[in-house]
C-alpha cells in the first residue's frame, strides 16, 4: 500500500474500532440501524471514496474504497457499505450525481414497459429497508447476451419492503416496485459493463472476508492464550496449535490474494476471481477452526466471533460463490487453446 | 497482525522475461529424459552438467567464486521453469539451493574456493545428512558423533533417508562433536563428508514407489580433516536453522503435483464438463496464490531478511496443496484421459506421502507457525 492508502486504512481503522464495538453490531441485528456510524463515516469522507467529486463523491480511487471496506469488515460494521460502493461506482461511471444514500444495485425480476412502467420484485435485497435509493437492473426479455440492459434509479418511497434477514443476521428484504419512471432516470448499459460493476462487488467481498479473517485469527489466538484448561492455557496444547497453524495458513493466503487487488491500479477480473474463490474457501475452513477453539462461548449470539463468522458465511455466497469463480478462472485458462497452463500462469502479474 | 504472516507483494524484475525464454528454449532442446512430477524423483549428472554450462547453477553466488552474481529472483525463475517442466534436477539441487549458500555464509575462504566453482561447473553434487535411524523430527537427538584427533575428527555413526548419496560427491552432515548437555542444541557441528571415502558405505533403500532414491549411509572411523568442518565446531544447530527459509519457501514445495494438473487441464480442452472445469479452476486459484506468496519470500531473501515463519507457512500450505491435487483430480478424471495424465497421477500418488515429510514434517512446520503466532 502507498503511504496515502495507509493513511486511509489507519483513519478507517480508528473510526471503526472506536465507533463500532460489538454492542453496535448487536443492536443493529436487533433492528436498531447504525445511523450514527453511518453519519460519522459520511462526515469523515469514508462513504464515497472512488466517486468523483464532480458527482458528489469524495474522490480518490476504488482501491481506497476497498481499503475502507476491509477495515469495516474487521469490525463487522452493520451497514450497506459495499452495496453503496458498487451502486455508487455504477452511477459515477454514468456521470450521474449521487442520489440519497444508502443505495444498492438490485438484479431481480423486473420489467420495464415501453410506456415507462417499472414493475417487479427481488426477494433478497441486503439492507433493503435502510436504502434511500435503488438502482434496478431490468431483465432483458430474450436474454440475448449482447442486448443492452436498462438501469432504473428509484427512490425508496417508490418501493415497498417485506422484511427478512439472511444468514449474517443483517436485514435482507423483499423489494417490490411498481412505479412510473421518468426517462432521465433510466440508463441503458451493456451487459459487459454491468458485469464489471458486479466485479466490484466480488472484489469488495473478497477484501472484506480477508479483513474479517485476520481479525478472527487474532481474536482466536488471544483467546487460546487466555483460556486455561487442565491447568494451562489451551494455546499450549499441540492439538490447538496445529489447528491454529492451519487457520494461519488460510489467512495468510487470503491476505496475499486480497493484497494483489489492493496493489493494482485497477481491478483485473482474473485476480478478483482468484481472490473471491480462494478467500471464500479459506472462510469456511477458518470459521470452523475459530469456533472449535473458542468452544461454546463463540456460539453465543453476543460474542464478536460469530458476528464475523456469520458475515463470512454470507459474503462467500454473494457476488458469486467459490464454484462460480473457480469455473470462471478455468474458462479463462482453458479457452486459450494455444496457451500452456504454465505459460499462462507465469504471464500473470505476481 | 502477526509479523510472520506478512507476504508483501513483490514483482519480478523485467529482465527475467528474457531469462525465462532462454530457459524454455533450453528445455525445448532437451530430449533424453522423461518429465517427472517430483523434483526429488529425477537425477541426471549429464543434465546438471548442461545446466551448468548455461550458468544456471550457483546463479546468485559472487562471480569471484564462479557464481553468476544474479539476484535471488532470477534464480527463482530458473528453478520454477525447471520444476514445471519436470526436469531431472536432483543431482545439483541441494548443492545449488543449500550447500553453496551455507559455505558462503559460514564456510572458510579456502572451502569456498574449493567447492563453489566445482558446484557451479556441474561437477560436484551434495546431499544432506540429518536424519538417523533413531532421529527424525527431533534432530537434536542425533547420535552420529566425531571425536577430535590430530588434524581433524574421527567420525562414526549412520544417517538415513539421504537422497542422492549414491550419486553425489559430498554430504553436509550434522554430527555431535561434544556430549549432549542441558542445552541439547549445543555441541553439534556440520561436516563436509566425502561420500566416496573408503570408510563411508552407501546402501540404497527402495521407496514406496519402488525407486532407489534415498539411502542409509554408514560412517566407520572416517577421518574428516579440520578443513572440512563448516563454520565453528559446536555451531551446527544455528547453521542448520539458518538454511530453513531457503529450504522451505521455494517452488518445489507446491509444484510437485504440477504435471498432474497440467495434464488434467490439457485433457479438459476437449471437455465441457462443468465439475471438471470447476476443479481445474479451484486448483489454479491455489497455485497462483501460493506462487505469489513464494515470490514474496524470494524477495525477502533477496533483501537479506530471514522469513522463517513465512517459509513454514508456504511449505505447509504448498504440501497440503500437492497432496490435494491428485486426490481431487482422480475423482474427476475425464473420460478421454491421456496416457500422460494417467501416468502422472500414478507417479504423484505414489510419491505423495513424502511431500509432507521431507524437509520438515507437517507437524513440525505447524509447530513453527504456532510459535510465530506466539502460542509457544
Amino acid at each position: 500500500m502507498h503511504e496515502d492508502q495507509m493513511l486511509v486504512a489507519d483513519t478507517a481503522n480508528r473510526i471503526f474500532s472506536e465507533e463500532c464495538p460489538p454492542e453496535v453490531v448487536e443492536q443493529a441485528e436487533n433492528g436498531i440501524y447504525a445511523e450514527e456510524l453511518w453519519e460519522t463515516l459520511n462526515a469523515n469522507g469514508l462513504l464515497l471514496a472512488g466517486v468523483d467529486e464532480a458527482n458528489g463523491g469524495c474522490g480518490g480511487s476504488i482501491i481506497d474504497a476497498l481499503i475502507i471496506l476491509r477495515e469495516a469488515a474487521r469490525k463487522a460494521a452493520p451497514l450497506p457499505l459495499a452495496e453503496t460502493f458498487v451502486a455508487g461506482q455504477a452511477l459515477n461511471q454514468l456521470q450521474q450525481p449521487m442520489p440519497a444514500l444508502p443505495i444498492t444495485l438490485v438484479r431481480g425480476n423486473f420489467e420495464l414497459s415501453k410506456s415507462g412502467l417499472l414493475k417487479g420484485d427481488c426477494s433478497r435485497v441486503p439492507f433493503g429497508r435502510n436504502c434511500q435509493s435503488f438502482l434496478i437492473a431490468v431483465n432483458d426479455a430474450n436474454e440475448q447476451h449482447k442486448q443492452p440492459i436498462s438501469l432504473c434509479l428509484v427512490d425508496a418511497d417508490q418501493a415497498s419492503i417485506e422484511q427478512g434477514k439472511n444468514i449474517s443476521g443483517e436485514p435482507c428484504d423483499r423489494l417490490l416496485i411498481k412505479t412510473e419512471m421518468t426517462a432521465s432516470r433510466i440508463f441503458t448499459v451493456d451487459r459487459q459493463w454491468l458485469n464489471y460493476v458486479e466485479l466490484l462487488g466480488a472484489a469488495s467481498r473478497a477484501v472484506m472476508m480477508a479483513g474479517a479473517l485476520e481479525e478472527m485469527l487474532q481474536m482466536t489466538v488471544n483467546y487460546a492464550l487466555e483460556r486455561r484448561q487442565f491447568g494451562k492455557a489451551i494455546a499450549k496444547f499441540q492439538a490447538i496449535q496445529q489447528q491454529l497453524a492451519v487457520f494461519a495458513g488460510e489467512v495468510a493466503a487470503s491476505k496475499r490474494a486480497a493484497d494483489t487487488l489492493l496493489e493494482s491500479a485497477e481491478l483485473n477480473a482474473l485476480d478478483v476471481a482468484i481472490a473471491k474463490a480462494r478467500i471464500g474457501e479459506a472462510s469456511g475452513i477458518s470459521a470452523e477452526i475459530a469456533h472449535q477453539v473458542h468452544g461454546a462461548i463463540g456460539y453465543t449470539r453476543e460474542h464478536r466471533l460469530n458476528q464475523l463468522t456469520r458475515r463470512l458465511w454470507q459474503w462467500r455466497d454473494e457476488f458469486g460463490n467459490e464454484n462460480y469463480w473457480q469455473h470462471y478462472v478455468a474458462e479463462i485458462f482453458l479457452n486459450d487453446a494455444a496457451g500452456e497452463l504454465w505459460q499462462e500462469i507465469t504471464e500473470l502479474k505476481v | 497482525m502477526f509479523q510472520g504472516m506478512n507476504f508483501s507483494p513483490a514483482s519480478l524484475p523485467p529482465a527475467v522475461a528474457r531469462l525465462r525464454e532462454e530457459v524454455r528454449a533450453f528445455l525445448a532442446e532437451e530430449t533424453d529424459w522423461q518429465p517427472n512430477s517430483d523434483f526429488n524423483a529425477g537425477a541426471s549428472p549429464a543434465f546438471s552438467k548442461r545446466l551448468a554450462q548455461r550458468g544456471w547453477i550457483g546463479m546468485t553466488w559472487p562471480t569471484h567464486y564462479g557464481g553468476g552474481g544474479k539476484s535471488f529472483l532470477e534464480r527463482y525463475v530458473v528453478t520454477e521453469e525447471l520444476l514445471a517442466a519436470g526436469a531431472p534436477v536432483g543431482c545439483h539441487w541441494i548443492a545449488d539451493r543449500q550447500s553453496g549458500p551455507l559455505l558462503l555464509k559460514f564456510g572458510t575462504e579456502e572451502q569456498r574456493h574449493r567447492f563453489l566453482p566445482a558446484i557451479v561447473a556441474g561437477d560436484c553434487f551434495f546431499s544432506i545428512g540429518m536424519s538417523e535411524p533413531d532421529t527424525g523430527s527431533d534432530l537434536a537427538s542425533i547420535r552420529t558423533r566425531a571425536v577430535k584427533v590430530d588434524g581433524g575428527w574421527c567420525l562414526n555413526g549412520s544417517k538415513i533417508w539421504t537422497s542422492g548419496a549414491h550419486l553425489n560427491h559430498y554430504m553436509v552432515t550434522l554430527v555431535r562433536t561434544a556430549a549432549a548437555s542441558e542445552n541439547r542444541h549445543a555441541g553439534l557441528s556440520q561436516f563436509i563428508v566425502p561420500t566416496r571415502d573408503p570408510g563411508v558405505t552407501v546402501r540404497g533403500i527402495d521407496n514406496l514407489a519402488g525407486e532407489s532414491d534415498f539411502n542409509q549411509v554408514f560412517f566407520d572411523d572416517v577421518f574428516i580433516a579440520d578443513d572440512l568442518v563448516v563454520g565453528e565446531p559446536g555451531n551446527g544447530w544455528a547453521q542448520v536453522m539458518s538454511e530453513l527459509a531457503y529450504e522451505r519457501s521455494g517452488p518445489e514445495r507446491f509444484l510437485s503435483a504440477f504435471r498432474v494438473l497440467a495434464e488434467f487441464v490439457r485433457c479438459l480442452q476437449s471437455s465441457s464438463d462443468k465439475q471438471q472445469r470447476t476443479l481445474a479452476g479451484r486448483l489454479i486459484t491455489h497455485l497462483v496464490t501460493l506462487r505469489r506468496m513464494s515470490i514474496s519470500v524470494a524477495n525477502m531473501l533477496e533483501n537479506g531478511e530471514m522469513p522463517d515463519t513465512q517459509a513454514a507457512l508456504i511449505k505447509d500450505l504448498g504440501n497440503t496443496y500437492e497432496r490435494m491435487v491428485p486426490e481431487l483430480i482422480r475423482l474427476q478424471i475425464p473420460e478421454q484421459r491421456s496416457q500422460a495424465l494417467a501416468s502422472a497421477l500414478q507417479e504423484c500418488i505414489l510419491h505423495a506421502p513424502s511431500f509432507t515429510l521431507r524437509g520438515g514434517t507437517r507437524e513440525i512446520l505447524r509447530g513453527i507457525i504456532a510459535r510465530g503466532l506466539g502460542l509457544r
